[in-house]
């Protein structure tokens, strides 16, 4: 096609496709701070030339594509990074409360401890006073009562934790149907040969939702893309979603289950995979060492009491009983359980020969402050190194955390580069399309005068 | 390259930062402490613990050591006075022999001496804060009785029992001397040798024996005392080394864990004056850009 009407035809095509670039720049100005709004752009394209002879004329511009700028191996490294930091700060925020218990060197389990033989201390010039010998019992109830307080509140924790997990099971579902959902829009779309980038952008935002949960892997595949945990649970494939369920374990613990499978101990990143480590590695752990300690502690007081004999008159003398309650037997929940056997300050068995004044067996009890009551340690070097465990594990964690959280942010700027949308650059096109629009606008005026000319050709008009 | 058009993220985590290490600074102050949490520093979190430990009993040997040495001066004093009883009671024993004397001046010398004696019995039963503290560890009950059946006039019904306290530094230390080795120790029994002298100057036989013997046995005892004055000059150089060691254990408590307040407020002031740094580049970055320059 060529004359007047081809040049028209051109100078369309121009106002037309100047139009949608402006709506393009529109729509990136629009959503300049949605999040994981990936910028667009239009590309656009000569028309087909026509050939007259050796002659080639152009037919305008046409639309090729409006693109989105996204780097897919930078979404990859980000829902990698985000399940390293979600891991990380889901454990950091339940350490952070563990080591709580164990911030005071002047109050708690170790100020019990050695409150408790330094009344043992006091008593020892001075055997057969009653008021000194409550003090015993009074220090060794301020024990108990922070064993218990100590185990409680770990206890307390982990069935908190026990309802996130369940929670955030229930998050990962909801968040694997929505993105299967996606998936099927996506590919009515794309038969259809629109433009999915939206829906891409919120799939994509949503994936990296669920890398905050778990630790999922991005498969393309023909039917779209599939999602799996590291584990190779499939969590999505192309447009089906594969719900994830939680099963109450013998030990009280709600356990994750794809099907029939166990995924529990697998979960490698993601806040789910943190909360179980907490919950099933690190509470557990503490626990378990607090039940050592306090069983050992409780063990080593009774027998030495036993050894000697209490303030009485009665002949003959009688023996020391116990001071703490007994232990249970394989020392799980000693701590929860530790608790003072008497509440007669008689029967604490200062004597070693059954009269009152004797201080002989108050040296065994005092022993125990450097006897290996649990693990080969004496009770305060126990607790002291369960003080640095807890510290360290919470300082290291929180190290880590603090370098994922960098390196993650150090992506989005990345990120950010690529696909974000500069207020600067979007004005600048709109001046750009702005312009282009008017100058084709301009080529249609002077194309419509041109035609008022060939209309009127030959008809006198009056020359101003 | 093209840079982040949206930086907003970055300022955050920036002011984030910033208003952490307020938080860590002012903490610091206001607690005077570097070690608030074990996680502030692991190593010095665990060793506070054995140094609470330390602390905690340095204090408990001290206070230990105040009542040990209450006790052992008591005794001691009790003692000194038996020892001066035990003078008199030789005195008056010379006197007795002189053979000019007569029965009645005897037996009034013999009274005196029975003064004494139960001055004796009521100096070997002295008692701190309801203790008694001749009675080896039988403490609830006056140890010595006076009782014309028995040779001696007195029985001991206390027992051999000695009283060991700790008083740190691993050391321990005997508190007390049973009356059975003080005042009725076998061969040197200061109640039997003054019961004979009573005897003799009653009976007018052996009188010089029986003071030889109250010589005897009173020397034995006199130095059985030392003893006490030992105790309460190791109890004296124990709590010297105590007081000393408080400081040392205090100045590593210190070490581990004080803040070093001047640091600390530098450091305050200078993250304070970050954020305000960083709250102003927040501020400026929306300020501008294209749209605002195009007409």
């Amino acid at each position: 096609m060529s004359g007047l009407y081809g040049t028209l035809s051109i100078a369309l095509s121009a106002l037309a496709t100047s139009q949608q670039a402006l709506e393009t720049t529109s729509n990136n100005v629009a959503n300049a701070n949605t999040e994981g709004y990936s910028r667009e752009r239009v590309v656009l394209e000569p028309g087909a030339p026509v050939t007259f002879g050796s002659l080639s004329l152009g037919t305008g511009v046409v639309l090729d594509k409006i693109e989105s700028l996204r780097d897919p191996i930078l979404e990859i490294q980000l829902n990698q990074e985000t399940q390293q930091q979600s891991r990380l700060d889901a454990e950091l925020q339940q350490l952070q409360q563990i080591q709580t218990a164990f911030s005071s060197a002047t109050s708690g389990i170790g100020a019990d401890i050695t409150n408790f033989f330094n009344s043992l201390q006091q008593l020892s010039p001075d055997p057969s006073n009653l008021a000194l010998r409550q003090a015993v019992l009074t220090a060794a109830g301020n024990l108990a009562t922070d064993f218990n307080a100590a185990a409680n509140n770990l206890a307390t924790q982990r069935s908190n934790l026990n309802q996130t997990v369940v929670q955030d099971v229930g998050e990962v579902n909801t968040l694997t149907a929505e993105i299967a959902n996606l998936s099927r829009q996506i590919s009515i779309l794309q038969n259809l040969h629109e433009d999915a980038s939206p829906l891409v952008d919120q799939q994509t935002s949503l994936i990296r939702q669920l890398s905050g949960l778990v630790d999922v892997q991005v498969i393309p595949t023909d039917q779209g893309i599939s999602l799996m945990t590291s584990n190779g649970t499939a969590l999505v494939s192309g447009i089906q979603s594969f719900a994830l369920s939680t099963q109450i374990a013998s030990d009280g613990t709600q356990h994750v289950m794809s099907g029939t499978r166990d995924i529990t101990g697998s979960l490698m990143g993601g806040s789910l995979a943190g909360t179980i480590h907490i919950r099933d590695q690190e509470i557990p752990g503490v626990l378990n060492q607090l039940d050592q300690l306090a069983a050992g502690f409780s063990n080593a007081i009774n027998a030495a009491n036993a050894e000697g004999y209490i303030l009485s008159d009665s002949e003959p003398p009688t023996l020391g009983g116990n001071i703490f309650t007994t232990p249970p037997v394989g020392v799980t929940g000693a701590a929860a359980a530790m608790q003072v056997a008497i509440t007669d300050p008689t029967l604490i068995a200062a004597s070693s020969d059954g009269t009152p004044g004797s201080n002989g067996n108050l040296a065994n009890l005092s022993a125990v402050h450097d006897q290996a009551v649990a693990n080969g340690q004496t009770p305060l070097d126990f607790y002291s190194n369960l003080v640095f465990q807890v510290g360290s594990t919470t300082s290291n964690t929180s190290a880590d955390a603090d370098a994922a959280s960098q390196i993650l942010q150090q992506l989005n700027d990345q990120r950010g580069s690529v696909s974000g949308v500069s207020l600067d650059e979007e004005a600048a096109n709109m001046v750009q399309y702005q312009t282009a629009y008017q100058a084709s606008a301009r080529v249609v005026s002077t194309v419509d005068a041109l035609l008022a000319d060939a209309v009127n050709l030959g008809i006198d008009t009056a020359v101003q | 390259m093209r840079v982040n058009p949206n930086p907003m993220p970055d300022l955050l985590a920036a002011l984030n930062q910033d208003q952490l290490a307020v938080q860590q600074a002012s903490m610091e102050i206001a607690s005077g402490r570097t070690v608030n949490v074990p996680s502030d520093n692991p190593v010095a979190a665990a060793l506070l613990v054995e140094n609470n430990d330390e602390a905690t009993f340095n204090n408990g040997y001290l206070q230990s050591l105040t009542v040990i040495q209450g006790q052992l001066s008591t005794a001691d004093s009790a003692l000194g006075s038996a020892v001066t009883a035990l003078q008199r009671a030789s005195t008056l024993g010379i006197e007795g022999a002189n053979g000019t004397l007569s029965d009645s001046d005897r037996a009034s010398i013999a009274n005196e001496l029975q003064g004494i004696q139960s001055e004796l019995v009521s100096l070997a039963n002295t008692s701190y804060e309801g203790r008694y503290l001749f009675g080896g560890t039988i403490t609830t009950i006056p140890p010595f009785v006076l009782n014309g059946g028995s040779p001696s006039g007195v029985y001991y019904v206390g027992n051999n029992g000695i009283n060991k306290v700790s008083v740190g530094g691993g050391y321990t230390l005997a508190v007390n001397q049973p009356g059975s080795q003080l005042f009725s120790a076998q061969g040197n029994d200061v109640f039997l040798a003054l019961n004979n002298l009573i005897l003799a100057l009653q009976s007018n036989v052996g009188i010089g024996d029986a003071v030889g013997a109250l010589n005897a046995a009173s020397s034995y005892f006199s130095a059985q005392r030392v003893f006490y004055g030992n105790a309460m000059n190791q109890a004296e150089s124990q709590t010297t080394y105590l007081n000393a060691a408080k400081l040392q254990i205090s100045q590593q408590e210190n070490t581990l864990s004080a803040a070093d307040l001047a640091q600390a407020a530098t450091n305050l002031s200078q993250s304070q004056l970050d954020t305000q740094a960083t709250l102003a580049a927040i501020s400026k970055f929306t300020q501008n850009n294209l749209f605002d320059y195009l007409k």
